[in-house]
């Protein structure tokens, strides 16, 4: 078990960490969407999970940086300049008055970080096999 | 008379709906042919005993030559006695229309004539040779001849013979009348003359440049007779070698009647709620997206759900009682007079789902003949579009609140020295007992500079107790209660306060403004109730959170993608404080004072979020402005209000209202909270089409404003209305509301200033009524050949004059130097909630000439509408020998000309002109002479005409620079000022635009 595999599997369970944070403020969308939730839980609940998700992506990014794993930190660096521009813009997060109006496009925003997401996932995982397929050999 | 007007035929097999008292028009199709002349009126029909209606008649057009009595004065070249007949001589000027001079609006009308049209040509035979109307062109009809070798006017030179060769013998030809240029549409229908072409003529197509120039009516060539009152047209075309625009900017259309409801829709379905309450864009709704797509205005609703009704026409309020309020099942839609109920009266059908529901037993009533409920009649919510429904306690989510005010004064210097504090504190304590909600109102107060001033008012003491936090940072509230108290209780309390009030800061010289702190403050003591925060601030906020920065002016930011920047909150904090108000049923208008920046774009967005106004009163003095604040002030304090309200609009399937426009907050994806919502709030909300074909012949729309009145009770205000679904792109346009057009266009351009350049938005309102008059065009022009000539729809003629306005209102005006940030703001907040009458007022303000009715010694103020002629807002119709008044609904100005006689000025005002007084601090009162009564009289009934507002004269001398340019000239929209153009060239702008890719 090297170091290698280690960081593959770390950023593995990073990206799913992810994934779970981008997955539940779809959901809190597609509540507020449905009448299930107000708009104010709604908004509450979205906008406490969006520093985290920078947070973790910030994270990735460092770990792939230190690992050496060129590719995926490139891979990733359009996601994290889109995320720290929306911060300077103080956009990122949810504004309840108007969020209605957003609902289209702040789904259709974490629908393509979705989609993102997986790809990198599938990355890792292949990577990761790769290397544990090389460390075998 | 008018039995014999050929009426608005029937289109597409459906039945037109006209604004006209339609006319038998079965005769229509075979009308064609004959020389029928359907007009009446003249000395012409006796020679014709046809009528139009009359089946094809022989009778031989030889009566031609006497009839046409002479008309077109305008048209020099008309040596020949066509057979034209002036459409004024037909009707008469409608009722209420200015008749202005002849500018020569032709109108056309022809008939088409069936292919197998059966009049013989040697019917039409003695018209002397030679003498072909000039102004009526001969056109064969539209699909038979598929083109025109004409491009650029309407003059069809088709010879006779050659549409004799096709077997037509008499087409069409044009009756071109004069008509008086201000016609609304529903006056051009129904003329219809006929004038058949003398076979034989010479050729045709001499329309003379004079008539191409002038701007006409309906389709000058072409087909059906229905057509006329399908669209207007202006030609456009200039005069080669003549530096003439080819517009006359006389002729050009406009509204000097004001907002013209529809009335089409309410013939048709007559159990609709009144249009005060609801318009819609169009009242024919498209069946598919496509052909939504192809209607480039927004399909949307105007709603305003507390108009005030004139007397007698009070909204009925129903109590079920035990019953329970009468809802369908599945879709929760309101028993309305649109259900149907069957089963002998057991069930009733949804007019919205369409789904069955039981009608409970105590509701029952047996059904006669017709299907009619027999107590019918005795049910005002199954006989009115508008009901109000006593809500069961179902509908409360807590006990009723009641009426409660709380006022937040910012007490710093500037406040103090302008008078604010006195104007406010006295009106206030003049209002008190006006205050709805007798005896259960709440009342508190808040002053605040750089700290908090609490009062507490309890009723056992006899002088208010003022507690002073001046711990910004870590807000407390330090009485749990007391501080919001009942004014009937407390009300010696409370008037101690407010007499104590100016002086008690009369020294104050603090300018520090803790405006976040007091406004969370006021959210703490408010919080447990919810109502109405009312909020005066002379300055900008300055201490604790909130605090705001001179972003200012800079004319650097205009033109750039910063530029929106500055009519955006600066700081999410107030934002985030409307979204909580509007949680705690809490409702925020905003009143500021300042001459300097106070950054109304953040302050406003309090009022934006929770159904709230702005009012604005930049430089207040109370020696100028107090009667404007005062009037204001005490019209938002007693005005009826509807408390913790939500609103939901309810639609048939097919139908989605998708975005909503206006000042509250969204709850959920459709449904509004209005914490507290007034008579003086409209909202706008846009439909979109959910399935791509819609298969129901009507839809009908439902407002329900469930609501808290002042009287404490629990009620639902009910709005229901039906619109046709059509097939055909030009029903749409024909049914087009220019006022709710306009309502929307203003929303989304005052949204579209928020996230875009000024420019753009001002671009986006051009581009779509190019877009859509261009499609218009595309319907007609081709086959009418009006290639030169800009056609539009006659419910639209107006909707040009109102995008200029609404390019050149406060909000899109210019740039940086036009208008003052501040400014702008407000007028965007407040065109935000506007209705529509108020609206269009705004857009396009009256200018009257009053001089000559002060000194006409005998006449009386009932006879000012005699003297009152709205004139066209250019400097042309100033005169420097009169006295004008411009009413835009917020304001007057009275424009002085230079050589209006002295004593004009003297009796009214007190001083004399000529010694050059600064009219500024002159104000006007009424004093002892007849004239000035007069004016006054006049001024009342203005300010009745719009109650909301209170219109402060604002006196202006001519060559008085720069108050002129900057109060008046400013605003005539027609001439060209602030860098934009003006109604001609607006026109030709238009015209161009779609003309390139036409």
């Amino acid at each position: 078990m090297d170091w290698s595999i280690l960081s593959w599997l770390l950023s593995f369970f990073i990206l799913i960490a992810l994934i779970g944070i981008i997955i539940f403020q779809l959901m809190c969308l597609a509540d507020l969407e449905f009448d299930y939730i107000n708009p104010y839980d709604s908004a509450r609940r979205i906008n406490s999970v969006v520093l985290p998700e920078f947070g973790t992506l910030g994270a990735l990014c460092f770990l792939f940086l230190i690992s050496g794993h060129w590719f995926m930190f490139i891979l990733c660096l359009p996601y994290l300049y889109y995320n720290a521009r929306m911060y300077m813009r103080r956009q990122h997060l949810v504004d309840v008055t108007e969020i209605f109006n957003m609902l289209n496009w702040e789904k259709k925003q974490r629908l393509v970080k979705l989609v993102y997401l997986i790809v990198l996932v599938f990355f890792t995982i292949f990577w990761m096999i790769w290397s544990v397929l090389d460390e075998d050999t | 008379m008018a039995s014999e007007r050929p009426g608005p035929p029937t289109y597409l097999g459906k039945p037109t709906i006209s604004p006209f008292p339609a006319a038998p028009q079965t005769t229509m199709p075979f009308l064609s042919s004959g020389p029928v002349v359907g007009s009446e009126g003249t000395g012409y029909r006796a020679n014709t005993p046809s009528g139009s209606n009359g089946p094809p008649m022989s009778s031989p057009p030889s009566t031609y030559a006497s009839p046409n009595v002479g008309v077109h004065q305008r048209f020099p070249s008309q040596q020949y006695p066509a057979p034209v007949q002036q459409i004024s001589n037909l009707r008469g000027p409608p009722a209420g229309q200015p008749v202005l001079p002849p500018p020569v609006l032709p109108s056309a009308q022809q008939v088409l004539p069936p292919p197998g049209s059966f009049r013989p040509q040697p019917q039409i035979p003695s018209m002397p040779m030679g003498s072909p109307p000039q102004s009526a062109n001969l056109q064969p009809p539209r699909g038979i001849v598929p083109s025109s070798p004409l491009e650029s006017s309407f003059s069809a030179p088709r010879s006779a013979l050659q549409s004799s060769l096709h077997g037509y013998p008499s087409n069409q030809a044009n009756l071109v009348s004069q008509v008086p240029p201000m016609q609304s549409p529903s006056f051009l229908a129904p003329q219809g003359g006929y004038v058949p072409p003398p076979p034989l003529a010479a050729p045709v197509g001499l329309s003379s440049r004079e008539q191409m120039q002038h701007p006409g009516v309906g389709p000058p060539v072409g087909a059906m007779q229905n057509l006329v009152e399908e669209f207007q047209s202006l030609s456009v075309g200039s005069v080669p070698g003549s530096i003439d625009p080819g517009l006359d900017p006389k002729a050009l259309p406009r509204p000097f009647e004001g907002d013209l409801m529809p009335n089409s829709i309410a013939k048709m379905y007559p159990l609709n709620c009144h249009s005060r309450y609801l318009r819609l864009t169009t009242n024919a709704i498209p069946n598919s997206q496509s052909l939504l797509s192809r209607w480039h205005f927004p399909l949307a609703a105007v709603i305003h759900p507390l108009a005030e009704a004139p007397d007698g026409e009070e909204v009925p309020i129903v109590n079920f009682g035990p019953t329970g309020i009468i809802r369908c099942r599945r879709c929760r839609t309101y028993v309305n007079p649109y259900i149907t109920f069957t089963d002998g009266g057991r069930k009733w059908r949804c007019n919205i789902c369409s789904l069955l529901n039981d009608v409970p037993g105590e509701y029952f009533a047996h059904l006669d003949a017709t299907g009619r409920r027999i107590d019918n009649d005795q049910r005002p919510e199954l006989t009115k579009g508008s009901v109000e429904f006593v809500a069961p306690t179902e509908y409360m989510v807590r006990p009723p609140m009641p009426p409660l005010y709380f006022f937040l004064i910012d007490v710093s210097v500037s406040a103090v020295r302008s008078g604010m504090l006195e104007v406010v504190a006295k009106t206030i304590k003049s209002s008190l007992d006006e205050l709805p909600g007798f005896p259960r109102t709440q009342i508190g107060f808040l002053t605040f500079d750089s700290t908090l001033h609490f009062y507490n008012m309890k009723s056992s003491l006899s002088q208010p107790q003022m507690m002073v936090v001046s711990d910004l940072d870590d807000i407390f509230v330090p009485l749990p209660d007391d501080l919001l108290v009942n004014l009937s209780e407390s009300r010696h309390v409370v008037d101690a306060f407010l007499d104590s009030l100016p002086s008690m800061f009369q020294e104050n010289l603090n300018v520090e403004s803790a405006f976040g702190p007091a406004l969370k403050a006021a959210f703490m003591v408010m919080s447990q109730l919810g109502g109405k925060l009312l909020i005066f601030q002379s300055t900008l906020p300055s201490l604790g959170i909130g605090r705001l920065k001179l972003r200012g002016d800079d004319p650097r930011a205009y033109g750039t993608d910063k530029e929106h920047a500055l009519r955006i909150p600066e700081d999410p904090l107030y934002k985030q404080m409307a979204a909580d108000f509007s949680k705690y049923q809490i409702g925020v208008n905003v009143y500021a004072f300042s001459d300097k920046y106070t950054d109304i774009a953040s302050l406003g967005t309090l009022a934006k979020y929770t159904g709230g106004q702005v009012c604005y009163y930049p430089g207040f003095q109370s020696s100028i402005h107090g009667e404007k604040l005062k009037y204001e002030l005490a019209r938002d304090l007693t005005r009826e209000t509807a408390w913790e309200a939500v609103m939901r609009i309810r639609c048939g399937k097919g139908v989605r209202f998708t975005t909503y426009h206006g000042h509250f907050m969204l709850r959920s994806t459709d449904l509004l909270a209005l914490p507290a919502v007034d008579c003086d709030k409209a909202f706008a909300m846009q439909l979109s089409l959910e399935d791509t074909l819609l298969t129901t012949q009507t839809v009908y729309f439902q407002v329900a404003l469930l609501y808290t009145s002042s009287s404490g009770e629990r009620r639902i205000r009910v709005h229901t209305a039906a619109a046709p679904v059509v097939t055909d792109l030009g029903e749409m346009y024909r049914q087009a509301d220019t006022g709710a057009i306009v309502s929307l266009f203003s929303r989304l351009a005052i949204e579209r200033t928020l996230s875009y350049k000024l420019e753009d938005a001002r671009n986006s309102i051009q581009q779509r009524i190019v877009k859509a008059l261009r499609e218009y065009r595309n319907l007609y022009a081709v086959q009418h050949r009006l290639g030169g000539r800009m056609i539009y729809p006659g419910s639209l003629q107006f909707l040009l004059l109102y995008g200029l306005a609404l390019c050149k209102s406060i909000p899109l005006r210019g740039g940086f130097a036009d208008v003052q940030l501040d400014e702008r703001c407000a007028a965007g907040y407040t065109m935000m909630t506007l209705p529509i009458a108020g609206l269009l007022k705004l857009l396009y303000p009256r200018l009257i000439r009053i001089d000559e009715y002060l000194q006409n010694a005998s006449a009386k103020i009932d006879d000012f509408g005699k003297f009152s002629k709205s004139l066209p807002l250019t400097m042309q119709s100033l005169d420097s020998r009169g006295l004008y008044i411009y009413d835009d609904g917020f304001r007057f100005i009275m424009w002085f000309g230079k050589m209006l006689s002295s004593d004009i000025a003297v009796n009214l005002l007190g001083v004399d002109l000529s010694t050059f007084p600064d009219l500024s601090k002159v104000s006007l009162c009424e004093l002892d002479n007849e004239m000035s009564r007069k004016l006054m009289a006049i001024l009342k009934r203005f300010r009745a005409s719009n109650p909301s507002y209170y219109q402060l004269p604002q006196l202006l001398r001519q060559g008085e620079q720069p108050r002129e340019a900057f109060l008046l000239f400013a605003n005539l929209l027609e001439d060209q000022n602030c860098g934009t153009c003006g109604y001609v060239d607006w026109m030709l702008q238009i015209h161009r635009q779609i003309q390139q890719s036409a």
